[in-house]
């Protein structure tokens, strides 16, 4: 029983230890520009002070199609529709979802920042 | 028409956490489109007709009114309790065009740039690039707004250019919510732009030395800084050396500034006789906790003409700490304070630049980018860089025996500045500053406010004539202390000067309680001196 019991605990410990290591971000960031400000936000990251747009969704694609765009749109999030810096991240999960589903749905984790309008 | 938010918050941060502070309402105004209003002189108008509109809003409802930008001071300067205005998205800019240049002017009209407000250094320095010209000099970084930074004095180490309000040439300020409350100020011994032009973006012209020293560094006290007219140059390289070196030789180069005759040269910047070349900017790192080191790390950069052919300065990958590794090191600092020295030590490569390292870029690529790395605190004091040598030793004294404080030091060394309130006000000042994580204060160590406190007691009692930053860390509510960094006569200068632009009402309604703890706001009766000094 207890030996079942430390099985049950190591395995639980190598899961989270297997999710928390095959889970990695990837920044992007232009030299140029300035990122879109968000004056009301208070958070407490790498984005402080930034319009940041966050995308964690799941994207199902065709059979017949090999990959996708997302596509940057312009709106008050993203006054210019122009990138600053892009944040993707890779998590267990997703690529598990991928590789069970033979690519077809796709795990998109996404944070994005737009570069600031000029005038 | 332009518009404008409203957001009905209870309370405001800086950028570095220095806060919260309380507030009511927080404008945000941006630009009509171009393509709505294509002339930018209409669309510049535009957006100070919105200003007054917000500032008459305020005024009926007996409130407070203050703009900010980017939020990088890190004290309460930029702070107002009722309401505030965000104008980073106000970044217009107009180049000046020779029909535009005032008679009796010596500037060049193609070095002259009229950039709105919320205009970030960043983008100042994009648009002097597309026009094959440069700031004269900025800040360590890039993100301040360019009336952010001429408010508070922003800095870099340029020994013989000064700070970024020195550059300045002309403010279009708005005064208050009537029509004639929108005004042009510049020197009268250096006129930049004509009459005519003048009043393309105001209602009065006023040419005055006093009132426009006065109003370069204003503490954002003056009104709302609507444009400055910056005289830019032709853009040029900089050539940045890294160097591990003797500490007596780099405190002899600070207190002298005598590169010529130092036993310290970099073979490739001595002249024709082999001596060394006074550079663009020194910077000297100083680790208080590390007194067994005779060396300290300097960074020098040497100006050179602009060239496309150089090497990329910027590296591919920037890597930054964990957020929680920082957070930790604060815990750590504030309950085992003697863990401090050996926290420096581990985070020197992050904290210092690396040695021997040679860079050549231009100045808005060598003073990139900074970004937010948590909670932060700087305390930086001016001193005449005579004194530099003797005021390191006694703050690092400070620093160990009192301390110890989770910070290094910085010494960097500005040109005096003309502005009645500059903190450059030597002849060359020295600005010697200790940053660092922001802590609190536990039973095991003082807190900032104590420390900068004891900063300011240690140079009284070592009769060591000092400022400080207007955007740092410091016991602000210290007795007398303005006057005693400026004199009674700047600072009464300074405050008539304010009277002679605000109305009463408008004193009151551009003041904050920064400006009241550090006494320099005081009920003077609005007088009609500006009048008589129109054009």
């Amino acid at each position: 029983m207890m030996n079942q019991i430390g099985k049950k605990i190591v395995s639980m410990v190598l899961l989270i230890l297997m999710t928390s290591c095959a889970s990695y971000s990837i920044r992007l960031r232009s030299i140029n520009g300035a990122p879109q400000p968000d004056p009301v936000s208070n958070r407490g990251d790498y984005y402080r002070g930034m319009q940041v747009v966050e995308v964690d969704t799941v994207i199902k694609i065709d059979a017949m199609s090999k990959d996708f765009t997302y596509l940057i749109k312009t709106n008050d999030q993203c006054k210019t529709g122009k990138l600053h810096s892009v944040e993707f991240k890779n998590t267990f999960g997703g690529s598990m979802l991928s590789t069970i589903t033979f690519g077809k749905k796709r795990k998109m984790k996404v944070k994005y920042v737009c570069m600031k309008p000029t005038n | 028409m332009a518009t404008t938010k409203t957001h009905a918050l209870h309370t405001w941060d800086t950028l570095h956490n220095n806060g919260p502070f309380p507030l009511k309402k927080l404008y945000i105004t941006e630009l009509e489109g171009d393509g709505i209003i294509p002339n930018r002189i209409d669309r510049y108008n535009d957006a100070a007709q919105e200003i007054q509109r917000l500032i008459k809003e305020t005024h009926e409802a007996n409130q407070g009114f203050r703009a900010y930008g980017s939020a990088w001071s890190m004290n309460n300067i930029a702070h107002q309790k009722d309401r505030m205005h965000y104008n980073g998205f106000m970044n217009m800019h107009i180049p000046i065009q020779n029909e535009h240049l005032h008679a009796n002017s010596n500037y060049l009209s193609s070095n002259l740039f009229l950039f709105e407000c919320g205009t970030t250094i960043k983008r100042v320095s994009e648009v002097l690039s597309a026009h094959g010209k440069s700031l004269k000099t900025s800040g360590a970084s890039n993100g301040q707004t360019i009336a952010g930074c001429i408010s508070t004095g922003v800095h870099g180490s340029a020994i013989n250019v000064g700070a970024i309000q020195d550059y300045v040439v002309g403010l279009n300020i708005i005064t208050g919510p009537l029509q004639d409350d929108i005004i042009y100020l510049e020197r009268e011994s250096a006129p930049a732009l004509t009459t005519a032009f003048a009043n393309k973006i105001s209602k009065r012209v006023i040419r005055d030395d006093k009132l426009f020293n006065a109003a370069l560094v204003s503490l954002g006290s003056f009104g709302f800084i609507h444009g400055v007219v910056i005289e830019a140059e032709p853009r040029f390289l900089l050539k940045r050396y890294v160097k591990k070196i003797n500490k007596e030789t780099a405190m002899q180069l600070a207190d002298t500034l005598d590169f010529k005759n130092s036993n310290f040269k970099i073979p490739e910047e001595t002249d024709t006789e082999g001596k060394g070349l006074t550079p663009y900017h020194y910077k000297i790192f100083i680790n208080p906790y590390n007194t067994e080191d005779t060396d300290c790390v300097v960074e020098l950069m040497y100006k050179k003409p602009y060239s496309p052919n150089y090497d990329d300065p910027f590296p591919i990958i920037k890597q930054s700490l964990y957020r929680d590794l920082i957070h930790l090191f604060t815990k750590m600092a504030e309950h085992l304070p003697n863990s401090i020295p050996w926290l420096v030590k581990k985070l020197r490569k992050t904290i210092l630049p690396k040695v021997d390292e040679v860079l050549t870029g231009t100045l808005p690529e060598i003073f990139w980018d900074a970004p937010y790395q948590g909670p932060a605190f700087a305390c930086s004091v001016g001193i005449n860089h005579t004194d530099s040598g003797k005021t390191i030793d006694l703050l690092s004294e400070l620093t160990r025996n009192e301390g110890p404080i989770p910070g290094i030091f910085g010494m960097r060394f500005v040109k005096q500045s003309n502005a009645t309130l500059a903190f450059s006000k030597f002849p060359v000042t020295c600005m010697l500053e200790i940053d660092g994580v922001l802590w609190k204060k536990t039973r095991k160590i003082m807190s900032l406010e104590e420390y900068s406190r004891r900063i300011i007691e240690v140079l009284k009692q070592n009769d060591i004539p000092f400022t400080i930053h207007w955007g740092k860390n410091s016991d602000w509510a210290y007795p007398n202390l303005v006057t005693h960094m400026y004199g009674e006569k700047k600072v009464n200068d300074w405050k008539q000067a304010r009277s002679t632009i605000l109305s009463d009402d408008m004193a009151e309604l551009f003041a904050n309680k920064f400006i009241k703890t550090v006494g320099l706001y005081k009920k003077e009766p609005h007088t009609n001196e500006a009048n008589d000094l129109l054009v």
